[in-house]
């Protein structure tokens, strides 16, 4: 036994050329899965980071209801190790020199913004200034337009309420400008402390109170979870994943990550396989010998298991060593994108996948085929015994499958991939199935002649175990990566389809009916066409089929929509973005009925024919739900929960319109002569926003070709892995081609060609399986539009055929270049 | 690729001409001397036999003659055709049309059937029919009904029968048997050689083979010794021939 081991030495299995490929395996699945996990955390860190900026903290609680929160809410989180910030928010009239304005003011607490910088200038013709922290007491910054407005100037002072408060500086930007239609009046932003001292805020008045919370994300997932319990439906916690455009594209990126990571799982495994039932297949005789020197199954089971989990450990220990610098690479490029110091954070528990990963690999895979080694006859060092069949490796093959998916639903947590991902596989193999059949049934009759086409067609047919066993790795690892391409040109795209270089970027709110048209030709003048204008009538919910809508409705529906006016309007069209789910829209001359945004009337529980109760000031509208409607609330153009035809229910009810346009950084001048023109309309200015998005979309895309471009590689190992396995065959058969009056260009050719066909019909394979995987995973992951992609995928095809030509091309090359005589000898 | 290159053979000719064969190998520290100074005719039909020790150079100067590799100096003129003057493909072609091999391991591709293995000559020298010649030549070696078979499924004489079907099969003017007989026992050897025999009266074909067996060697009209790289001809077995 002592002997046996000696004679299974790591030493000698590293001279092993089998052993270095499952090791090579391993150390690229530790490699890539734990590389994906850290850099998935960074990124996921570093995104949260500059998100929470567009709260100006890491989560939000909103209080509605004009009510302060208890103290002990925020001494709690203070125990917690949170920080705190406070802001008040109301609309009130301030008064300049001659004239005065409805203002929304934003007053601040010192610890204003916990995330983010709010941009100000100092001067009217000064340089813009990020700074940390609001104004201080007795100071306001305005927005530029309500200097204008109130004929002010930096310096002079603002009648707030009771207090007479000076103007230190013009507010360009403030982190958390999110994009509110409440927020229609010019910003005022002051301190929090000098709010009493106004006397604007009474018993009754509207006002919202915010406070501001930060800290690490456990705190604040288990101050939420002391919290949530105490909140009053009007009290909301708002963390920066709550359904903006911004959440949802930081959400599949996210799931992009984990999709590339549950891939680079599978791709291992697939590697790890195919190396390591090769080695077994090399072990055979040492095996067979080792019998015959007295060594019994079980010790040939030991000592095989030992062996396997010294690589694993090995394989790990490696694999981490190439995760770590890689993942330092990536946040510096992370860093550089986003032009600041990103903090390099090593999560242990990142790890954690990887090394489950190598353990899952070994086990699942590589021991079967290792294991039965302990079968092989002693006999066979005499004699040479018939092979495996294949078909003994079934069970383990579906154990194997289990195991895996397994693994990579407990790395991804969606069923949804796992069962997309196994259906494309099950798929994959069906048709594999066919055609091992149809090269079985179709080669057979081909002959081989001095024709490099027919001497590959008979080579794919004479190595059909092998074309096949390579078609079926090949078109797997294609399939995976196809799929991987195709979900981030779908996510690209579908970021560019939201977000085009000529979104609109500015709102104009509160235009009267009868100003409509100059405006709009005001803004075509100046050769900026405005989008859609929508009329906008301001009322609430109030009845459900005659009941009271807070009855009618569950109360453990907490709907925002319910809690406030709602924003209504009247369109004989639906837009373009917008979609009927149920229900029909207007048809032309129809004046009664109200189309609904459809997660409002999921949520309500909404049917057609369902009658709705708005109340509108004084009056009120009753009208039957005639369509239900999805609406792009990313679209950055005025959506609407409710929609009226025209001449409906809104008619002679006081509107204002709304619309959105494009407006270049060239033509911001004409926003300062619009706003002398009309000084009541308001100017929603959300490029800083957009340009915000876009910035971020862009680094999220340059992550996600970074961990495409990582797993990309890792299949590239794959298939050389799986070529290589059979390097010596065919290095041993072109020589005796060779020998046997075969020309190089002859055998060149063939072989190619042979790749070629290998190639590319495991990419055709690959690729359609990948669509269907992509095609199932379009319901479950990610709510973007897919189509089907065949300008980016045939090439993935032409592509495999090209790369393995050449790998078959590489394998040849020893063939070509030493005299037959010798390579026979050498390959002896 | 020069394809006027004419492998016509003349009938007068001798069949194989060694003039003046050396062959040497660099190694790290020196070079070594394999083949010195050999001179060589065979005519047409004949069979020879060299016999020497294992590492005296009886496979190295057969994979020259074969024109699997090229010498370090002198020439050997196969069939008329010199073959250091020709290109690494010009010599594929003269293998494909006019030589066949014997190996020792036997050398038959595993993936392939007998059948397919005995083929693989047939189609690379673009042979109309070659199923049907191989299932002839399979026959004729007492394989008929083992054309299925992988190598694996065969014993070692069953090999090696293949390996001579593959051998004959493209009709070759001159077949290089490689101890033909070295991994097989006694009596199978015994059958193999008498089969490569009568296959080469059957067919005329001029037979070179390396061997240490002295019997077998004895089976061949000349036969030569090879000792350090260096050939000759004993001369009671040269009047023994006459």
């Amino acid at each position: 036994m002592a002997a046996a081991s000696k004679l299974m030495s790591v030493r000698r299995d590293w001279r092993e050329r089998d052993v270095r490929v499952v090791l090579a395996a391993l150390i690229i699945a530790v490699a890539t899965v734990a590389t994906i996990a850290l850099f998935a955390g960074q990124l996921q860190r570093t995104l949260v980071s500059s998100a929470s900026s567009f709260l100006a903290a890491d989560r939000q609680l909103e209080a509605e209801n004009g009510r302060e929160i208890p103290g002990e809410w925020l001494t709690e989180a203070h125990a917690r190790g949170l920080e705190t910030g406070r802001m008040v928010e109301f609309s009130t009239m301030v008064f300049g020199a001659d004239n005065f304005q409805l203002v929304s003011v934003k007053a601040v607490s010192n610890e204003y913004p916990l995330r983010g910088e709010i941009e100000v200038q100092r001067q009217s013709e000064g340089p813009r200034t990020l700074v940390g922290a609001g104004p201080g007491r007795g100071e306001v910054w305005i927005n530029p337009r309500l200097l204008r407005l109130l004929d002010l100037t930096i310096g002079e002072s603002l009648e707030v309420g009771n207090r007479n408060l000076k103007v230190t500086g013009l507010l360009i930007r403030e982190p958390d400008g999110g994009f509110r239609l409440s927020a229609l009046a010019p910003r005022v932003m002051m301190h929090a402390d000098d709010v009493p001292s106004t006397g604007v805020i009474q018993e009754g008045s509207r006002v919202e109170y915010v406070y501001l919370f930060a800290g690490s994300e456990t705190a604040l997932d288990d101050y939420y979870r002391w919290l949530q319990p105490q909140l009053e439906p009007s009290q909301e916690w708002e963390g920066v994943r709550d359904g903006d455009t911004f959440s949802r594209s930081l959400e599949r990126a996210e799931r992009f990550l984990l999709l590339g990571g549950s891939l680079a799982v599978l791709l291992a495994a697939v590697a790890v396989a195919v190396a390591s039932r090769q080695y077994a297949l090399s072990q055979r005789d040492t095996v067979a010998l080792l019998k015959t020197l007295g060594v019994r199954s079980n010790g040939i089971g030991r000592l095989y298991l030992r062996r396997l989990a010294l690589w694993g450990i090995a394989g790990a220990v490696a694999g981490l060593f190439v995760a770590v610098p890689l993942f330092w690479g990536l946040t510096r490029m992370l860093s550089e994108l986003l032009e600041r110091p990103v903090e390099l954070y090593l999560d242990p528990m990142a790890l954690a996948p990887a090394l489950l990963t190598a353990v899952v690999s070994l086990f699942a895979f590589a021991y079967p085929p290792i294991r039965r080694l302990r079968n092989v006859p002693a006999m066979r060092v005499l004699r040479s015994q018939p092979g495996e069949t294949g078909r003994e490796a079934i069970p383990d093959i579906l154990v194997a499958i289990v195991a895996v998916f397994g693994l990579v639903w407990l790395y991804a947590g969606e069923l949804g991939l796992v069962l997309a991902l196994l259906g494309g596989l099950l798929l994959l193999l069906g048709v594999l199935a066919l055609f091992g059949w149809l090269l079985v049934s179709g080669l057979r009759r081909v002959r081989g002649g001095g024709n490099a086409w027919r001497l590959a067609l008979v080579g794919l047919y004479r190595h059909r175990r092998a074309s096949m066993s390579q078609i079926a790795v090949f078109a797997m690892t294609l399939m995976l990566a196809a799929t991987l391409v195709l979900v981030r040109t779908s996510l690209l795209d579908d970021w560019q389809a939201q977000l085009p270089d000529d979104a609109p970027n500015h709102f104009l709110i509160n235009i009267s009916p009868d100003s409509v048209e100059s405006v709009a030709s005001f803004w075509s003048e100046r050769g900026h066409d405005l989008d859609q204008l929508y009329p906008m009538v301001r009322g609430r919910l109030t009845e459900l089929n005659g009941l009271p809508v807070k009855e009618a409705v569950s109360k453990d529906e907490r709907i925002n929509a319910l809690n406030r006016e709602l924003n209504l309007t009247w369109m004989s069209s639906l837009p373009a973005d917008n979609e009927i789910v149920e229900g029909a829209w207007f048809t032309p001359g129809q004046d009664r009925g109200v189309s609904v945004e459809a997660e409002l009337a999921g949520r309500l529980g909404l049917a057609i024919g369902d009658r709705l109760t708005f109340t509108i000031g004084s009056q009120k509208v009753t009208e039957s739900v005639t369509s239900i409607r999805t609406v792009q609330w990313d679209s950055m153009k005025p959506n609407f929960y409710m929609a009226f035809p025209p001449g409906g229910g809104l008619t002679d009810m006081p509107a204002t319109w709304i619309t959105s346009f494009y407006l270049p950084e060239e033509g911001k001048p004409g926003l300062n002569e619009f706003s002398r023109q009309f000084p009541t309309i308001s100017v929603l200015e959300i490029d800083h926003i957009i340009a915000r998005i876009q910035q971020i979309v862009q680094q999220v895309t340059q992550a996600i070709e970074a961990i495409l471009a990582l797993i990309l590689a890792a299949a590239l190992v794959v298939m050389a892995a799986v070529v290589s396995a059979t390097l010596r065959d065919r290095q041993r058969e072109g020589a005796l081609l060779r020998t046997l009056g075969g020309q190089q260009s002859l055998l060149v050719r063939s072989t190619m060609l042979e790749f070629v066909l290998l190639g590319g019909f495991a990419g055709l394979l690959g690729v359609t399986a990948a669509e269907a995987a992509v095609w199932a995973l379009q319901f479950g992951m990610f709510d973007g539009n897919f189509g089907w992609h065949w300008q980016v995928v045939l090439p993935i095809p032409v592509i495999s055929a090209v790369v393995l030509a050449l790998f078959g091309r590489w394998q040849l090359g020893p063939v070509l270049s030493v005299s037959p005589m010798l390579l026979l000898r050498r390959l002896e | 690729m020069n394809q006027m290159t004419d492998f016509s053979s003349d009938q007068s000719q001798p069949m194989l001409r060694v003039d003046n064969l050396s062959h040497r190998v660099s190694l790290e520290t020196d070079t070594l001397t394999i083949l010195q100074g050999v001179n060589l005719e065979i005519n047409r039909g004949e069979s020879v036999a060299i016999v020497g020790r294992s590492g005296s150079g009886k496979t190295t100067l057969l994979g020259l003659l074969a024109g699997l590799d090229t010498p370090s100096e002198g020439t050997v003129e196969l069939d008329g055709a010199v073959i250091s003057h020709l290109s690494e493909d010009e010599r594929a072609r003269l293998r494909a049309r006019r030589v066949g091999f014997v190996f020792q391991s036997f050398q038959l591709l595993p993936a392939m059937t007998a059948l397919e293995n005995v083929m693989l000559p047939l189609e690379l020298a673009g042979i109309d029919a070659p199923e049907k010649r191989a299932r002839d030549l399979l026959e004729r070696v007492g394989l008929g009904e083992r054309l299925n078979h992988t190598p694996r499924q065969l014993s070692g004489g069953e090999q090696q029968r293949v390996a001579i079907a593959r051998a004959f099969a493209s009709e070759p003017s001159v077949l290089f048997a490689d101890e033909p007989t070295g991994n097989l026992d006694n009596r199978t050897g015994q059958a193999v050689s008498d089969l490569l025999m009568a296959l080469n009266r059957e067919q005329g074909t001029t037979l070179v083979m390396v061997t240490h067996d002295e019997q077998l060697a004895a089976r061949c009209g000349r036969q030569f010794t090879i000792e350090s790289g260096v050939l000759t001809e004993p001369a009671a077995v040269r009047e023994m021939a006459d």
